[in-house]
């Protein structure tokens, strides 16, 4: 599956009097292909999660197209856009983003019943926790988990469905070594498998991961 | 299992605080809508019953008995009182014209003392004339009325077996009526005779502000009916020309002065219980989207995992569906288990009287309650799907980070 953007932009209107705008990303062509794992570094507020965002079809850009296998997304209706997100793209945003009220278990099937009616995948669920390290917690709240934890668990459920492209929003923030390791090759394992994998980091450590290398600064992306 | 249909449930039992709360919100809405409408429903029913119950298009009262009876509240608010007159004014009131039918009733009241049951109003009638308490009793396929015997209104209630006791003397009850919603569910039903010998016990123990009376020579009231084709306020005006001595109230000038009351109490029922809807729907609003605002996380979460507008919308649909129809149940029961049990203390704090709806009123009105209920729960997750997507999620996902 190729994912690809095309003279994508994002502008904010500022709050205030002045009404000026704020170019998060400036005009850009960038192209993801099946079984590449792609990161792409900057700083905070260099616009890399803003373009992560875009391409997972939740944030409407101001200019340009995102296309999967042609499609452009940002043409299709919403209810069509979050079910092909649901179906195909794994997104794995920042921070926390457990529901409390499930077990972990329970938030690694939670994208799987959004749109089926059959039992949710238990044994793909067990299977990926335990490749997360995690399986040991399965009947655990998600207020009972660390940080890092919480990160693993919501890798386990970008996973489930078995994506064609995995999006990743600093998916190593705040875990240890070892667990970024674990994660890294995970992310690795996936684009191997021919998934399209797209990682935004501010860190180093995932640059040994990657086929391609892009860098973000003031909403530019620049190559490597 | 997990699925998306016990999604809404599991959520609301992760925040069991919160639910808590609004649950209770919602139970206030239904039991002030149920509540409400019932006690206006059962007033209504009361003053219909009165009506019925009244059987007399004029009562005619002693002048002086306006001290101590005010006709137009007797229906509804009358004290026990007695007053008597001459009965001679029976006759002078049968023969204004246009009174098709006049019958004496002789009143007395209980004492609050030893030698008697409870302090209860006693009307009394007259066989041969009466056209007002006998319909009750062939309504109430009651037999008729002898020496000591005596019918009993609703609300009287006797613990020894069929024996009240007036003055130490003891009377058989032989039936009761059913709830007319009035102070007449308060009153002992008896025939003269039987009155005349209570009447005659007060005096002999010094209970009774008339001595100076036969009982035999007395009566407390002359009901009218009005023959057909005359206008029964002029048939009242002549009877107050013609016999002196007595005041003289019109059935309709009754009702329409207990309906009049009534309308204003129904008015005040349905604002207050119409204020209480719209506190508790605020409050259900900003509880609501207070918990939404604690999880919007969790929405912008299930958004990324490829929820679109409508899976979110009808998680939080239900969400507020069950907490709203949990609470419109739980009021709907609490308000019926309080008005089944205490409607007519409610009915006395009002100063009206009321009789609880029929069932069928009641499961109408329940539906109702439940109806605005599920009201509730529809603005209250209009607001909060309107508070999940006012912010982009994608920025909601970013936040705090």
């Amino acid at each position: 599956m190729k994912l690809e953007a095309k003279g994508l932009k994002k502008d904010y209107t500022r709050a205030g009097k002045s009404g000026s705008v704020f170019e998060a990303v400036k005009p850009l062509d960038f192209a993801l292909k099946s079984g590449e794992l792609v990161e792409i570094t900057g700083r905070s507020g260099s616009g890399k999660s803003t373009l992560l965002s875009m391409m997972a079809g939740m944030l409407v850009p101001t200019g340009g197209s995102i296309c999967i296998d042609d499609m452009d997304i940002y043409a299709m209706e919403e209810e069509e856009r979050s079910k092909l997100r649901n179906g195909r793209i794994g997104l794995i945003p920042q921070g926390n983003t457990a529901l409390l009220s499930l077990t972990v278990l329970e938030n690694v099937m939670l994208p799987f019943v959004l749109y089926h009616k059959e039992p949710p995948p238990e044994d793909r669920a067990k299977e990926l926790l335990m490749k997360v390290g995690l399986f040991d917690m399965k009947d655990e709240r998600p207020n009972a988990l660390s940080g890092g934890e919480l990160r693993r668990m919501a890798v386990a459920r970008a996973l489930l469905m078995k994506p064609a492209v995995l999006l990743a929003d600093e998916p190593t923030a705040g875990l240890d070594d070892a667990n970024v390791e674990l994660v890294m090759e995970l992310l690795r394992s996936a684009a191997d498998e021919g998934a399209s994998v797209l990682l935004v980091t501010h860190e180093n450590e995932a640059r040994k991961y990657a086929d391609r290398v892009f860098n973000m600064a003031g909403g530019r992306l620049c190559s490597n | 299992m997990l699925s998306l249909k016990n999604l809404p449930w599991r959520n609301l039992q992760g925040y069991a605080g919160r639910t808590a709360a609004l649950v209770f919100f919602s139970m206030l809405m239904a039991a002030a809508i149920f509540g409400g409408s019932m006690i206006v429903s059962g007033v209504l029913r009361g003053l219909s019953e009165a009506e019925a119950r009244l059987g007399a298009d004029i009562v005619v009262t002693p002048v002086d008995a306006n001290s101590s009876f005010d006709a137009q509240t007797v229906l509804l608010q009358a004290e026990p009182g007695y007053f008597y007159m001459d009965k001679g004014k029976l006759d002078e009131v049968a023969a204004v014209e246009g009174v098709e039918k006049a019958t004496p009733q002789r009143y007395m009241a209980s004492a609050k003392a030893g030698c008697c049951s409870a302090r209860l109003q006693m009307i009394a009638f007259d066989p041969e004339t009466d056209f007002v308490i006998g319909p009750w009793l062939k309504d109430s396929n009651l037999s008729e009325m002898g020496l000591m015997d005596v019918v009993i209104g609703s609300n009287v209630t006797v613990y020894n077996d069929n024996i009240i006791r007036f003055y130490d003397t003891e009377c058989r009850i032989i039936g009761q009526f059913e709830p007319t919603g009035t102070t007449l569910d308060n009153c002992v039903y008896m025939n003269f005779e039987t009155v005349n010998v209570l009447i005659n016990a007060s005096f002999e123990k010094r209970l009774n502000l008339y001595e100076k009376y036969s009982p035999e020579d007395v009566i407390s009231s002359v009901m009218v009916r009005t023959a057909s084709g005359y206008d029964t306020e002029r048939v009242a005006a002549d009877i107050r020309a013609k016999v002196g001595g007595v005041s003289v109230a019109t059935a309709k000038n009754m009702v329409s002065g207990i309906s009049d009351g009534l309308k204003r109490i129904s008015r005040s029922i349905t604002f207050t219980a119409g204020m209480l809807w719209l506190i508790g729907l605020f409050a259900v609003m900003l509880l609501f989207v207070m918990m939404i605002h604690e999880r919007k996380r969790e929405f912008a979460s299930l958004s990324a995992m490829g929820a679109d507008r409508k899976v979110i919308s009808d998680i939080v649909g239900k969400e507020a569906m069950t907490v709203c129809l949990m609470g419109g149940a739980a009021g709907i029961f609490f308000s019926a288990a309080v008005l089944y049990s205490f409607g007519g203390f409610i009915g006395n704090y009002l100063g009206a009287g009321m009789v609880v709806p029929s069932t069928g009123t009641a499961f109408v009105l329940a539906g109702l309650a439940l109806c605005s209920s599920l009201l509730a729960a529809k603005v209250a997750a209009r607001a909060a799907v309107w508070y999940i997507f006012r912010t982009d999620v994608s920025l909601v996902l970013k936040e705090g980070e």
